[in-house]
């Protein structure tokens, strides 16, 4: 055990804060022209993802070719510390550079590759992910949009929901049943779908607290006719691409949200020290105890992350890794709860123009979007108890 | 950055339980447990091994270890509910005496060399009314002749009846706070000890009267006020707090791996119970808590070890986590267990005990919090 990291570790995190400091887009920038879903490029997101592209600096570990530098495991953990503490965003379009594309490289041809990996990441086009339906949340292996083969394409009808980004994504990489009578994981395909295709609408979903941004969306598919060129990997097989990610980085996914609890625990405790000294003393015991929780909670979570990425780095297994998403989540949502309770009665007030940022009541719903998404909390707490402890399926 | 045991730690963890299961069985803590045994034999085999050398520098005859490794048996003793006076000799009287006693009085040759060696047995008297905190010394110190006379009375002192030699905290007369605070070192013998019936008789809790011990100015480790007192004070309680997380943890993990064991194996409507959601999500929790808990464990360990600014607050990090983590543990670990967890026969309750007892030992985990809101500056304005 040791609290630091080898000194080339560091010199790599320098050379890395220096070139940031050079080219990363400004705050002001950023804020002149937000990315308004996950898969909205503004300008500057476009010109910053060419930029990393080419300087090496999009995915480390990669080789130059593909935006890298084949970049060393803590290599990469130091660079996803460095941007966070830059409060620079890697990508505006998170599921195109860290699903969509490296499972194109990994399971696509050279020309899909060529058509949709690689404009994603040189920041051209942006990707959403066609998975849950009004059918299939967390069960999704239940799909039920059909892709039928139709001569030298696929014929797609169905409905996905919950999408983020596909009101402004330039490709779906969509899952559908491609053999009814297989058994429900054996039947599934993954096509890449040009949002432009006749056929393909889009419904925009407002957002709980942000009506004006609009990530979530419903896809329909009417009739929609998909080149055969555009099936990934096997015909059948797409059930195997579900867990598909930057496997190289999966060890490290939990750095950004360490990272934004940090922050936010700051912010909490700003508002702490504000508000505290007025209070009445049982409350304000109550309030002390709660807010020193959530702080407990962050330095856990980042403990736990750090224990975690140096059994992966040894070549071991991590299997607390599973623990993460479920328990960031959950803390980044007591947090802003508490951050919200802290305010009384001026919690309700939405005061977006205060501080830049929503009220704590407004981060308290969108943390819903943690504990929802991408399997729920309570479907972490099955894969835990099942894969990593063992204990029988229900 | 590199929050794992290393191959020697692990090494170290996998010796020390290998041990432990045959020098430490659940029969033996039983058998202290009914007042059968007194473990003695336990604390010889463990000198043998030299772990009580452990951590000590090597020149008094230790093998220079890391606080990192200390934890790591510590750990382990709670999970094997070991009885014995380990904890209080090497997490509580060695810190002591190294980070309070003088170079020129030879304090650590005359008192940690023995230790290594295995010959004698040490605690440390701090607390007073439920409280591990300098400032909340009421223990007086007189100056008589070359020496000192100690009064008053400590709490909740582990094996007070059983160590050869005690690190007693005790002030000047009329300071208050963290003025005036100086340590000596008191033959187990002279204090009158009262020795308490806890839940958990593998550790021996006393409370104990200083009446009127005249201590000789050899055995004065830090005079009333010495400067670097109280801050030596706080690394010594930073030293035991951490182990007292460490011994919560070892058993918390061995009661959630009982448990897990259990819902295993345990069928009610023809399925083993550990296929219901309703028990798989609160074991799924169980392992969340101990995994985070010992995560801050080792970091507060690996703070120590390396004397890290961030020592203090991290100490209190670990505890305060370790008893949450027992609170969520003993509860479920019993619950799940159904009757049999119930039951004087079936081991867990040892278990269950530990980890209760080093909850309320060296600090509640809301005592500890409470330490966390003040390094935090939450209670004011922020600018200092």
């Amino acid at each position: 055990m040791r609290l630091t990291f080898d000194d080339t570790v560091e010199a790599f995190r320098f050379e890395f804060r220096a070139w940031l400091a050079e080219h990363r887009p400004t705050a002001e920038e950023m804020a002149a022209d937000p990315a308004i879903s996950s898969a909205h490029l503004p300008d500057w997101a476009r010109r910053w993802t060419r930029r990393m592209f080419d300087d090496g600096w999009l995915v480390p570990g990669w080789p130059p070719e593909r935006g890298g530098r084949n970049a060393a495991a803590v290599e990469t953990l130091v660079y996803l510390e460095e941007l966070e503490r830059a409060r620079v965003p890697r990508t505006t379009n998170p599921q195109g550079l860290g699903i969509v594309a490296p499972s194109i490289l990994d399971f696509g041809s050279e020309e899909q590759i060529a058509r949709f990996a690689m404009p994603i990441l040189r920041g051209e086009k942006a990707a959403c992910l066609g998975m849950s339906e009004p059918g299939a949340g967390s069960d999704l292996a239940s799909l039920s949009t059909r892709a039928v083969v139709d001569g030298d394409h696929f014929v797609v009808n169905g409905q996905k929901v919950w999408t983020s980004g596909a009101n402004q994504a330039d490709v779906c990489f969509l899952f559908c049943r491609t053999d009814p009578h297989a058994p429900k994981h054996k039947g599934i395909s993954v096509l890449l779908v040009d949002m432009d295709t006749a056929g393909v609408t889009v419904r925009p979903l407002p957002h709980i607290t942000k009506p004006e941004q609009t990530d979530l969306n419903v896809v329909f598919f009417t009739d929609a006719a998909v080149p055969a060129a555009n099936l990934l990997g096997e015909l059948n097989n797409g059930w195997a691409l579900a867990g598909a990610s930057l496997a190289h980085e999966r060890g490290m996914v939990w750095v950004g949200t360490v990272m934004e609890l940090e922050s936010a625990f700051e912010r909490l405790a700003g508002e702490a020290r504000e508000v505290l000294p007025g209070m009445p003393a049982f409350e304000q015991a109550r309030a002390v105890d709660d807010v020193v929780r959530c702080y407990i909670d962050v330095q856990a979570a980042k403990c736990l992350g750090y224990r975690s990425f140096a059994k992966l780095a040894r070549g071991g297994s991590a299997p607390e890794q599973a623990l993460m998403k479920a328990f960031c989540s959950e803390s980044s949502r007591r947090l802003h709860l508490v951050g919200s309770e802290l305010q009384g009665d001026r919690g309700l007030d939405v005061w977006e123009a205060r501080r830049g940022e929503q009220a704590w009541i407004e981060q308290y719903f969108n943390s819903f979007g943690g504990t929802i998404s991408a399997g729920t909390s309570e479907i972490q707490r099955n894969i835990i108890a099942e894969r990593v402890l063992g204990l029988p399926r229900g | 950055m590199d929050l794992e045991l290393s191959e020697d730690e692990l090494e170290l963890r996998d010796n020390v339980r290998r041990v432990l299961n045959a020098a430490c069985p659940p029969s033996l803590v039983r058998s202290v447990f009914e007042g059968k045994d007194t473990g003695d034999a336990l604390w010889e085999r463990m000198a043998e091994l030299y772990w009580p050398a452990l951590g000590l520098p090597e020149r008094f005859g230790g093998l220079g270890g890391t606080f990192v490794d200390v934890t790591i048996v510590v750990e382990e003793l709670g999970r094997a509910v070991a009885p014995g006076p380990y904890l209080a000799t090497v997490t509580q009287f060695v810190p002591a005496v190294c980070e309070l006693g003088s170079e020129t009085a030879d304090h650590a040759e005359r008192f940690l060399a023995p230790v290594a060696a295995g010959e004698t047995t040490g605690t440390l008297a701090i607390a007073e009314d439920g409280r591990w905190d300098p400032a909340a010394v009421r223990a007086v110190a007189r100056p008589a002749g070359d020496g000192w006379v100690l009064e008053g009375a400590k709490c909740s002192m582990l094996d007070a009846d059983t160590a050869d030699e005690a690190v007693v905290v005790a002030r000047a007369p009329g300071t208050s706070g963290t003025a005036g605070l100086g340590a000596f070192v008191v033959s187990g013998d002279r204090l009158r000890v009262s020795a308490r019936s806890v839940i958990d008789p593998t550790l021996r809790i006393c409370d104990v009267a200083l009446d009127g011990i005249d201590v000789p100015a050899d055995r004065v480790l830090a005079e009333p006020g010495a400067p670097g007192t109280v801050d030596a004070l706080h690394r010594v309680l930073d030293q035991a707090t951490v182990a007292v997380a460490a011994a919560t943890l070892g058993a918390c993990r061995r009661i959630f791996e009982m448990t897990v064991d259990y819902a295993k194996t345990r069928e009610q409507f023809g399925r083993p119970i550990g296929s219901f959601q309703a028990v798989k999500h609160r074991i799924a929790d169980l392992y969340s808590i101990v995994e985070r808990s010992t995560a801050l464990l080792y970091f507060a360990a690996l703070t120590v070890a390396e004397d890290d600014a961030r020592r203090h607050e991290a100490a209190s990090l670990a505890k305060a986590a370790a008893g949450d983590c027992q609170r969520l543990v003993v509860e479920d670990g019993l619950q799940l267990h159904g009757g049999i967890g119930m039951t004087w026969e079936y081991d867990l309750h040892l278990l269950l005990k530990r980890a209760k007892a080093c909850e309320a030992l060296f600090g509640s985990a809301a005592s500890h919090r409470a330490a966390v809101a003040k390094s935090l500056h939450l209670l004011e304005d922020g600018t200092s």
